[in-house]
């Protein structure tokens, strides 16, 4: 189920029995230790709130060995089976793991079971040597890609990270100059997947980079982009992708963009599930618009995209 | 159509995923509106489908980097964790622990060692005086003779601190149960340290037993461990047996990757670790309310006698090899 190992980060990718391919980020010691550490704190309050309810009750029964005896066991119990049975329990989270937005996972992305909850935590008693240093831990996890300790190694598990999404959708220029730009780029161009995705990430990063360095970087693209769409020598290299991007992302080449109203931009967090946009999903993938115009934007478009693979 | 247009027709949609995917992570599985599981299902295909045509969609990167994270998120609410299968607990225990048990190399060579040692040191520290402070260190040897310096019965009361039965059982099951438990995950290192601390308890454990027979404490010695011994001893065998097998599966890995040839003996460790803890509750049991008693000796003799017996049989008996 693994894809083949061509990792360069700590991305694991995951095929799911929908067949589809996503990818995790795998957790690393700065986001488990505090997870631990939050659940030794509960494991903690939990001990002391159980022994004195404990000896309250045999205490007040007259059984005092009997409370103490009890409260070993719960320490028994919560020392070697508290992450097992949480993450049994919680899909593979513990208190610290959910606050730490982290979760237990077998290495085929499928969920752990209760043996492999329990077994990689009583192997923690390995990992954490010496003493408490998670030394063993350490060393054996940053020996492999998945940030394993001994015990996520005996029983195939991996942590990943879980982290809510946040939407980001398309950037929203307010430059003009980049709106007369894009509607100066020829109607029968059409990025190449790979000139889009250089195109999405410059211009989300390029509000974190000064104004000489963008023309640097932009002028490599730009250059001959320009040349090629003779627009004049002295255009601004920035302006001229972001131009692209306008064309490429949001407008069509008479730069009218669609009828419809809504945002797709980042600012619009969180949208309401409206009866214009909730359609079945099984309508194909252009069709989206539902008014014939549309339609045949969006064959227009899929036909673009199946030749687009050798434009500039 | 554009990109803009794609996102605006689907954002809804993954926005109303990730509400359901919020409000089934906070609540119970069994309470889920049936309805709202199957909407949920739909939009995670949906989101799934979107995700498969990403490049051809032309999405920007950050875009497919949140479908990544939704989906994942998705498919972790889908896929949920398999609890405990207890209907196969029994036969585990009682079928395939055994007959796995009975043709364990591990389960032999930790039971020679751990008798082996335990024998020697034990005849070592019966015959040399000078042995057994060397072997368990002066201050231990101390504490041995003074905690058994009393009759058993005197001893388990003011060792205890007034603490009945039920309290030593807690403090034998915590204290016992985590050195199998330690046993075990110890043996991970490629059976060394198993075998390290296997051959550690043993020599101790007969450094004593011989040291406490050659001295005049014998009887009330003998008086508290016999009753228990043959659980707690074969209890800590089996766990370094299970740790053992554990780290040996990382050198002779039967032709599979160390990692998968790990995984799998795991799985088999799993229920003989099972196994020995409860062998370590019934000793506990026995140690906290039998051994401490002024039971004569022949009740405690028979009690070992018994789990003896009952230990043969289930790893002879129920351990010989047979066809269902």
């Amino acid at each position: 189920m693994i894809a083949d190992r061509q990792q360069l980060d700590n991305a694991m990718e995951i095929v799911t029995p929908e067949n589809i391919a996503f990818r995790y980020q795998v957790a690393g010691p700065f986001r488990r230790l505090p997870a631990y550490l939050i659940d030794l704190v509960i494991r903690g309050a939990m001990f002391v709130g159980g022994t004195i309810v404990v000896w309250l009750v045999f205490g007040l029964a007259g059984l005092p060995g009997l409370g103490i005896g009890l409260s070993l066991v719960l320490w028994f119990a919560l020392g070697w089976f508290y992450g097992g049975l949480f993450e049994t329990f919680w899909n593979g989270q513990t208190p610290g793991k959910r606050l730490m937005r982290i979760r237990v996972l077998s290495v085929d992305g499928q969920p752990i079971n209760g043996l492999q909850a329990v077994l990689r935590n009583v192997l923690r008693a390995l990992d954490q040597q010496p003493a408490i240093f998670f030394l063993v831990g350490l060393v054996t996890a940053s020996l492999n890609d998945r940030f394993q300790r001994m015990g996520d190694l005996a029983c195939g598990t991996m942590v990943v990270i879980e982290e809510g999404p946040w939407f980001r959708g398309v950037i929203r220029l307010s430059d003009p100059e980049a709106i007369r730009l894009a509607g100066q780029i020829p109607a029968s161009f059409q990025a190449s997947a790979t000139m889009a995705r250089a195109l999405a990430a410059y211009v989300e990063r390029r509000g974190n980079i000064l104004p000489m360095r963008r023309l640097e970087i932009a002028r490599h693209l730009a250059e001959p982009l320009r040349a090629k769409f003779d627009l004049p020598p002295g255009t601004d290299p920035d302006m001229l992708l972001c131009g692209l991007y306008q064309r490429t992302f949001i407008t069509d080449w008479d730069g009218r963009t669609s009828a419809r109203t809504g945002s797709p931009f980042r600012e619009a967090k969180s949208p309401q599930g409206t009866s214009e946009t909730a359609r079945p999903q099984d309508a194909a993938p252009g069709n989206a618009g539902g008014s014939p115009q549309a339609v045949a934007t969006a064959d227009r478009a899929q036909a673009r995209w199946s030749a687009s693979e050798d434009s500039p | 159509m554009k990109v803009s247009d794609l996102l605006k027709s689907r954002q809804a949609k993954w926005g109303e995923l990730e509400r359901l995917c919020s409000l089934i992570e906070g609540s119970a599985r069994r309470k889920l509106d049936p309805a709202m599981v199957a909407r949920f299902s739909s939009l995670y295909r949906a989101a799934c489908a979107d995700l498969a045509m990403a490049d051809a969609y032309r999405l920007p990167p950050t875009t497919i980097h949140y479908l990544h994270r939704l989906v994942g998120r998705a498919h972790n609410q889908l896929y949920r964790s398999r609890r405990f299968n207890v209907a196969t607990w029994t036969r585990q225990l009682m079928v395939d622990v055994p007959r796995r048990l009975f043709s364990d190399n591990c389960l032999r060579l930790a039971f020679c060692i751990f008798w082996g040692m335990f024998l020697l040191s034990g005849f070592l520290a019966y015959t040399m005086p000078g042995y057994s402070e060397q072997a368990m260190g002066k201050l231990y040897t101390m504490q041995l003779e003074e905690m058994y310096s009393q009759p058993v019965q005197d001893r388990g009361r003011a060792a205890s601190g007034g603490m009945a039965g039920g309290g030593m059982a807690g403090f034998y099951i915590h204290h016992n149960t985590s050195i199998g438990l330690q046993c075990f995950a110890f043996g991970l290192l490629f059976g060394v340290a198993g075998l390290f601390v296997t051959a550690t308890n043993a020599v101790l454990l007969g450094a004593s037993f011989g040291h406490m027979a050659a001295g005049p404490h014998a009887d009330n010695f003998y008086h508290f461990v016999t009753a228990h011994g043959p659980f707690e001893l074969t209890a800590i065998v089996l766990s370094a047996a299970a740790g053992m097998k554990l780290g040996f599966s990382l050198i002779d890995t039967g032709g599979l990757t160390r990692t998968a040839s790990l995984r799998r003996t795991a799985v088999d460790a799993m229920p003989t670790m099972g196994a020995a803890m409860v062998m370590f509750l019934l000793a506990a049991l026995i140690e906290a309310f039998l051994s401490p008693s002024a039971a004569p000796y022949w009740i405690k003799a028979s009690v070992a006698v018994l789990s003896a017996a009952l230990l043969v049989v289930y790893f002879v008996v129920l351990g010989y090899p047979q066809e269902d």
